[in-house]
């Protein structure tokens, strides 16, 4: 593209993404809204392939278009069949303080843009920094070296984060199958016998790019998760035998290794997350690996919604007027 | 023997032994007890080590991967981070020890309580430890996310519909607070391409820049603080929740946010910030002494009420920002910390003892508790031995932690903030008393049943601790100094 | 570098944007949505900021970037798990307001 042409590129992109985040948040049609949201997420991953983030734009058209998308139009599926579709009137209260909401908010604004003059016209970064210790991480792309080995702490928590996401899940209710029935349209099942390989096989891919390119566990397992996803709409599912102890193990296995990786440091005298010399490539690989199934798991049981039934230790709530009397 | 001890890096053993319980415990739901009770033990001995190591060796810093900062994450071991882990340790050993008792198998709906409350709380166990000891704003981020987060399920935990809509609140309070801080975390990266907190403290500029950072995370954490008057979604979650889970709330999960703020303004910040914008927060401070205790004076229900009084103790701990100037800066960065302490172990005595109340009376209305009987006097006077440390009497922790701050508010000529410190005492009395008055009361109810040990021991145990580290509060404060961002010595104008 | 300083305002507004919707409206799936609308406008200020360097972009805000969208897709997975629990107990898709809880 010409400069003249990527300038008027720039400034439309995150025109259209400030008005579709705007739509988004005012259409009457909350339905309408989640599709705008999508819409934007989409968008938005341009926006960081724009700004040479493929990693980031992989990540948010997966997850963030992707699997958050699915979430939200579950759960309005959902709301809406429990609560009905209509919008509840907001209170009279609202109105002024809501007025002093957005004056606050625009003052911040001008705050926050008048301070942007501030920052440094040529900042330092990191870049040189992890370019220099790229050869010692074990894995030759940048960013899967700041997530897995410099930054590895923050990743460990973070997958603590996603599996504390499904435990506080399966917390709160049991899962309620998606459809009554399986859908047994051959237009679906076809589309499924296709996509199914395609998925896996992609979501392999990227868990290999993820050592020397753009791609890592994050991504493969949303694409993994839309694969399961994808078969649990068209009517599979688990065996009842497999939802209990086999599921949960499945469910924190990535997690567990990646402790049990950390800790190798300090049990052989070094720091937490360093990995003994000449083992940092397999260590953080089968990390990888492990991480990718049990994210993926995770995902999955959190567009499911609940956890599964029919397991003996979780019996179902009992009616909401008894347990508050309980309370 | 002793080398290992100095050198070994004990503090991330706090993090990580909850870390893999917690995993333990979702597996194996039978044994969930178990794991969390020989994880408390562990806890408590980590921190003990570490204690150790910081009062003979000094504070330190821990590298994670082998990596300086500001590629690596590092994790700061100094005396704050310590007071922090010890009111951790006191709080969790004792809490889990109840809950051990207080979640039980009886019936299906209780069985399902236990088995999630244990890798609930231990993730958000392992989620403070680690905030304590994070020396990366990037990293705080995180551990702030799962604190939250755990924080909100545990919240939700017994699926009352009043307990769900306080876990939303806390949950959408949670996300406008973390998500404004990140903001901030992130026009710091672009202003000074690192987040390491040492680091940060070094080249900070007081520019624009800097001040609109520092305002966008202040915002967020003071949400996450519930600071009046951003309290508004505190007393309805933690007044809800099940028992164990309001003593964690109240007695830890509310001084994370507040370790961040202490570390960024006293430490990465300490000349960005204005004195108007510290005068800001020690204002809201005394707001919320006000507020919180007048509210808590008006309810009707008791574990509202001390929810309400943990508002107006957040308060005090505001006061640090206005008071901790030039001479007195030592004087009150001790009283807050020791206050820490203090609040923690007593709030935490006062919801379990609330939680023994409810569990032998059926419910928690002030009204209906009056005169129930010598059982109810035994545990009121537990919340009474408890609640000396909270009002600051003598020779609690409480009373030297506020003494040390009406010291400070002395020496730096700020009478207001000592008026505020004395009339939030006498408040406090207030509701109290109202509370033991109850055990006063003649009434023609029915005696109730004598609660199980287990239900009785654990707040006891709080009560007492508070009130005797008032009595050797001479090397928490010691250590409170240990790698502080202050330092001077602690003037005492009047001397008790 | 006008570029990112263009995608940093962006991102800000994008912030303020999604911060209205949270406080401004009460049904619980759009505060969801409008909370995930803040995370992506301070996710465009630390990918714009990383861009400001010279040479390659820095990939440590790209890595915060996939650390905060895990983060927040966990966030908003337990939002609307809750949000689904609290419409099928109290047959409502939003939060009592000041009066409802006085009862």
């Amino acid at each position: 593209m010409t400069p003249g042409l990527l300038l008027l590129f720039d400034l439309l992109l995150p025109a259209v993404l400030l008005w579709l985040a705007w739509r988004s948040l005012t259409s009457s049609d909350l339905f309408r809204a989640v599709i705008l949201f999508i819409a934007f997420s989409l968008l938005l991953a341009l926006a960081w392939v724009r700004m040479e983030a493929p990693d980031v734009a992989l990540a948010e058209a997966a997850i963030g278009a992707g699997v958050t998308g699915a979430l939200l139009l579950v759960a309005l599926a959902r709301i809406e069949s429990a609560a009905g579709r209509r919008l509840s009137p907001s209170a009279r209260w609202r109105s002024a303080a809501l007025v002093l909401t957005g004056t606050a908010l625009l003052a911040a604004a001008a705050g926050l843009l008048w301070s942007l003059r501030l920052l440094p016209t040529m900042p330092g970064g990191l870049g040189p920094l992890v370019d220099r210790h790229l050869a010692e991480s074990g894995v030759d792309h940048p960013v899967t070296a700041v997530l897995l080995n410099f930054r590895g702490y923050d990743t460990l928590l973070e997958v603590g984060v996603l599996l504390l996401a499904a435990i506080a899940i399966w917390c709160l209710d049991e899962a309620v199958p998606f459809l009554q029935q399986p859908l047994e349209s051959q237009l679906l099942t076809g589309f499924n016998r296709m996509m199914l390989p395609i998925l896996l096989l992609s979501s392999g891919y990227l868990l290999w790019l993820g050592s020397h390119a753009p791609g890592g566990a994050f991504q493969a397992a949303s694409l993994l998760a839309a694969g399961m996803l994808l078969a649990l709409f068209s009517g599979a599912s688990l065996p009842a035998q497999w939802s209990g102890l086999p599921l949960r193990l499945l469910l924190v296995l990535g997690f567990f290794a990646f402790l049990a990786a950390a800790i190798i440091g300090p049990l052989t005298g070094r720091a937490l997350l360093h990995y003994p010399p000449a083992w940092e490539k397999p260590l953080i690989l089968l990390v990888e690996w492990l991480l990718t199934l049990s994210i993926a798991l995770i995902l999955t049981a959190a567009v499911i919604g609940g956890r599964p039934t029919g397991s003996r230790l979780y019996p179902p709530p009992s009616s909401p007027s008894a347990e508050g009397r309980r309370q | 023997m002793n080398a290992v001890l100095l050198t070994h890096p004990w503090s991330i053993w706090t993090i990580i032994v909850p870390l893999a319980a917690a995993v333990l415990a979702f597996l194996v739901p039978r044994r969930a007890p178990l794991a969390g009770i020989i994880t408390a033990l562990s806890v408590a001995l980590f921190v003990a080590a570490t204690a150790y190591r910081i009062f003979l060796a000094g504070p330190h810093i821990q590298l994670l991967g082998g990596w300086q900062a500001p590629l690596g994450i590092t994790l700061r071991v100094d005396g704050p981070a310590l007071i922090m882990l010890l009111t951790s340790g006191l709080v969790g050993l004792t809490v889990s020890f109840y809950a051990a008792g207080y979640f039980t198998a009886a019936d299906r709906q209780e069985r399902r309580q236990q088995h999630y409350f244990w890798p609930l709380w231990l993730l958000l166990w392992a989620g403070c430890n680690a905030l304590f000891l994070s020396g990366d704003l990037f990293n705080l981020y995180v551990t702030l996310e799962l604190v939250t987060l755990s924080s909100i399920a545990l919240a939700a935990l017994n699926g009352s519909s009043a307990a769900l809509d306080g876990a939303m609140r806390y949950l959408m309070a949670g996300l406008l607070g973390s998500l404004s801080y990140l903001l901030g975390v992130a026009l710091i990266y672009g202003a000074y391409g690192t987040v390491d907190l040492t680091l940060l403290g070094q080249t900070v500029r007081a520019d624009g820049l800097s001040r609109a950072a520092l305002a966008l995370m202040t915002a967020g954490l003071l949400l996450k603080t519930a600071l009046f008057p951003l309290h508004f979604w505190l007393p309805p979650a933690h007044a809800s929740a099940p028992p164990p889970v309001s003593a964690l709330l109240s007695g830890l999960v509310v001084k994370a946010p507040l370790l961040i703020l202490f570390r960024l303004w006293f430490e990465v910040f300490p000349d960005t910030a204005t004195a108007g914008m510290a005068h800001l927060l020690g204002i809201l401070g005394c707001g919320a002494i006000i507020w919180g205790s007048l509210m808590a004076l008006r309810q009707q229900r008791l574990k509202l009420l001390v929810a309400y009084s943990t508002v107006a103790q957040i308060g005090y701990f505001f006061l640090l920002f206005p008071l901790a100037r030039g001479e007195a800066a030592a004087t009150a960065w001790v009283g807050v910390f020791l206050l820490v302490l203090a609040h923690g172990c007593s709030k935490a005595s006062m919801f379990l003892v609330c939680g023994t109340i409810t569990r032998l009376a059926g419910h928690d209305r002030l009204t209906g508790l009056a005169g129930a009987g010598g059982t109810l006097g035994a545990r009121l006077l537990v919340f009474a031995l408890a609640a000396v440390t909270l009002v600051g009497m003598p020779p609690s922790s409480g009373f030297i932690a506020k003494w040390l701050l009406i010291n400070a508010a002395i020496v730096t000529g700020q009478w207001w903030y000592l008026a505020t410190i004395a009339l939030g005492t006498l408040l406090a009395s207030g509701y109290v008393i109202r509370v033991l008055s109850l055990a006063f009361t003649e009434s023609q109810s029915p005696p109730l049943p004598i609660a199980p040990r287990i239900l009785r021991w654990p707040p006891l145990a709080l009560a007492v601790v508070a009130l005797l580290l008032g009595l050797a509060a001479f090397h928490p404060a010691v250590l409170t100094l240990a790698g502080a961002p202050v330092s001077g010595i602690i003037l005492l104008e009047m001397v008790p | 570098m006008s570029v990112s300083l263009v995608y940093t305002a962006a991102g800000i507004i994008l912030f303020l944007l999604g911060t209205y919707g949270l406080v401004a409206y009460a049904h619980l799936l759009r505060k969801i949505l409008a909370a995930n609308i803040m995370g992506s406008g301070v996710f465009m200020v630390f990918i714009a900021v990383a861009g400001r360097t010279p040479g390659a972009p820095d990939p440590v805000p790209h890595a915060m970037v996939l650390t905060g969208i895990v983060v927040t897709v966990a966030f908003t997975s337990v939002a609307l798990a809750l949000a689904v629990r609290i419409a099928r107990t109290s047959n409502r898709a939003h939060l009592p307001g000041r009066d409802e809880e006085q009862r």
